[in-house]
């Protein structure tokens, strides 16, 4: 079973993927903000980050620059979920494995993730 | 943006003269409504704003709606501007920190997120969720006073949007913040209007009352109420000029000449009787250089085209030295229509004005009390601005009383806003219908009163040279018998 790392400050929207992710297989973790999520990562190394880009504390760029200051996290595929435009996160961030932007449907998450990882099975 | 010491425009249209200047740097302010009332619009629009003048906003949602679709909503408004975010504005959601952290976890996000965005704007969406989440009235207080200290230090002006309002209550952090503002909305008849009300501000003078607004593709324009934001003109009325003319020989014979540059003109009378003739008149009676405007209810620019047209008037030639403005009586808001008025004339510096249907402006609103006050503040600043002005006004068509031509014709309120009074008739002399004209009113002028009777060919009205036609006339109808009493509707006080 593969482990996800939700990082949303907006609880509805986390709460809509964790049961979602639950429900296809997954194993969920879930942070409100970058800070939280680099909490979880500390002590877990999940298989794929879901990060939201604006947060309190740590925001998405943050993220994903102290994700790629560590060995062990720096090869864990980031997907970035937020309502800005992909070349404003391409502009401020590093390093990511794809771009959604919101608000999406459940079948764009579902695709991205079956391309991340083409050898399981999602219920696309 | 910014104007006095510590002071800032919010730039939202209309708003700033409300609150006499704007908002204060550091201040803390609830804007309260209902659901629909514009919150959340006018929470973006002032982000936005002060994002455009380089300024850095945070907008911090609780239970609010989605980031998303808060985006894609104020994506079609004219003020939003992708590239502001997320270095200008940005948008953080805190209702989790609230719900595991309590008041003390949501003021570490508001304090962190403000340093580190370098914020001088927050919205802190959903005041309401706060109060639902406090323990107590004191932990409530201790949260808006933390805030205040938060907002002083760091010098971020902080708005807090919710939609609790009970106009009875008196909740602890209306007593706290430097300023209550509260969107409502009433409906009148059918017609819904919404208002904005500043209840306090702390450190300014600001406009009381309720003022309109309206949310259009651009936000929020609020629009004050006129008799409250020309309580006094904004400029001072110069020395009388020149007599100027109404373009209309023979009234301008009766009248000594004229009448006074920057006076205001009511020209009375049934449909038909003239009236519109007689503003295209005036329209294009000053030289041919002076910026002259028409500001009707009823007939749009085309339509008045064709009208000075079929009057050899030279309308045409007179190209963008006159301006036309229609606008129709259907869902305009009564201060919009004086606020658009004025505003044109500012811009297009009108010396001459017509306004085709005083009347009108009543029929914007349902308060008629105000409107004797809204005339005589909006003609003040007529004056002020230097713009002569003929107004039309319509009465009922009504047959003449024998020896009492003029009763019924109802001037109450007139008196207060126009320097001279000009009635129109219709007179009906068997299977005949004769114009005339009369002067009721002539401000410190000696005039001319007796009747003329008048025809409108090619080049407008032309009156008789002297009154005895109209003599005439009255003696035939008063041998013919009584006429129907006649009456008018026109009422520009609150009567």
């Amino acid at each position: 079973m593969r482990t996800v790392l939700i990082v949303e400050d907006e609880w509805a929207i986390a709460d809509w993927l964790e049961v979602l992710l639950s429900e296809n297989a997954f194993n969920v973790l879930v942070a409100g903000n970058g800070r939280e999520a680099l909490d979880i990562l500390h002590r877990d190394t999940p298989d794929l980050v879901l990060t939201d880009f604006m947060m309190p504390f740590v925001d998405g760029a943050g993220l994903i620059a102290a994700m790629g200051q560590e060995e062990r996290l720096r090869l864990i595929p980031v997907v970035v979920m937020t309502s800005l435009l992909e070349h404003v996160v391409r502009d401020r961030a590093g390093r990511f494995r794809a771009y959604l932007r919101k608000p999406f449907r459940e079948a764009d998450l579902m695709k991205i993730i079956g391309e991340i990882f083409p050898d399981d099975t999602v219920n696309a | 943006m910014s104007g006095d010491s510590g002071r800032f425009a919010t730039g939202v249209p209309g708003l700033d003269a409300i609150l006499g200047g704007g908002v204060f740097d550091g201040g803390i302010y609830i804007i309260q409504g209902a659901p629909g009332a514009g919150k959340t619009i006018l929470g973006n629009q002032i982000c936005f704003a002060q994002a455009a003048q380089g300024r850095n906003a945070l907008y911090i949602t609780l239970l609010a709606e989605s980031h998303a679709r808060m985006i894609g909503h104020m994506r079609r408004l004219t003020f939003f501007d992708e590239a502001a975010i997320p270095d200008r504005m940005s948008y953080v959601g805190a209702f989790k920190t609230l719900e595991d952290d309590g008041l003390r976890g949501l003021l570490d996000v508001v304090r962190r997120e403000v340093r580190t965005r370098n914020a001088s704007i927050l919205v802190l969406d959903g005041l309401i969720t706060v109060h639902e989440k406090a323990r107590s009235e004191l932990e409530l207080k201790k949260f808006i006073h933390e805030l205040q200290t938060q907002a002083a230090f760091s010098n971020c002006t902080m708005f807090l949007l919710t939609s609790a309002f009970d106009a009875d209550a008196h909740p602890p952090e209306h007593t706290m913040v430097d300023g209550l503002i509260e969107l409502q909305s009433a409906l009148h008849g059918r017609r819904a209007e919404r208002s904005l009300q500043v209840h306090k501000l702390r450190g300014s003078w600001f406009m009381g009352g309720k003022h309109s607004y309206r949310i259009t593709e651009h936000g929020h324009s609020i629009y004050p109420r006129i008799e409250a934001l020309l309580e006094t003109p904004s400029v001072w009325d110069s020395a009388d000029g020149p007599m100027v003319s109404v373009g209309i020989g023979g009234v301008d014979r009766m009248l000594g000449g004229g009448v006074d540059t920057h006076s205001v003109t009511v020209v009375l009378g049934p449909s038909g009787s003239g009236k519109t003739t007689a503003g295209l008149q005036f329209l294009t009676g000053g030289s041919a250089h002076e910026p002259a405007m028409l500001f009707g209810f009823h007939e749009n620019p085309m339509a008045l085209r064709i009208k000075a047209d079929s009057l050899k008037l030279p309308l045409k030639s007179r190209g963008d030295k006159v301006t036309l403005m229609w606008r129709p009586q259907t869902e305009a808001v009564l201060d919009e229509v004086a606020t658009e008025l004025l505003s044109t004339i500012r811009q297009n510096g009108i010396r001459r004005l017509v306004i085709d249907g005083i009347e009108g402006f009543s029929k914007l609103t349902d308060e008629k009390a105000r409107i004797g006050s809204f005339l005589s503040a909006l003609c003040n600043e007529l004056r002020a601005l230097g713009v002569t002005t003929l107004a039309t006004a319509e009465t009922d068509h009504a047959g003449m009383t024998p020896g009492q031509p003029l009763k019924g014709v109802n001037q109450t309120g007139l008196s207060a806003v126009a320097e001279n009074i000009i009635a129109l008739h219709l007179a009906a002399l068997r299977s005949e219908n004769h114009r005339l004209m009369t002067i009721l009113k002539s401000r410190d002028r000696r005039t001319d009163m007796r009747m003329r009777r008048f025809e409108i060919i090619d080049g407008g009205i032309v009156l008789d040279a002297d009154f005895h036609s109209a003599e005439r006339i009255l003696r035939d109808i008063s041998s013919q018998g009584p006429a129907p009493t006649p009456s008018t509707d026109l009422k520009l006080t609150g009567e």
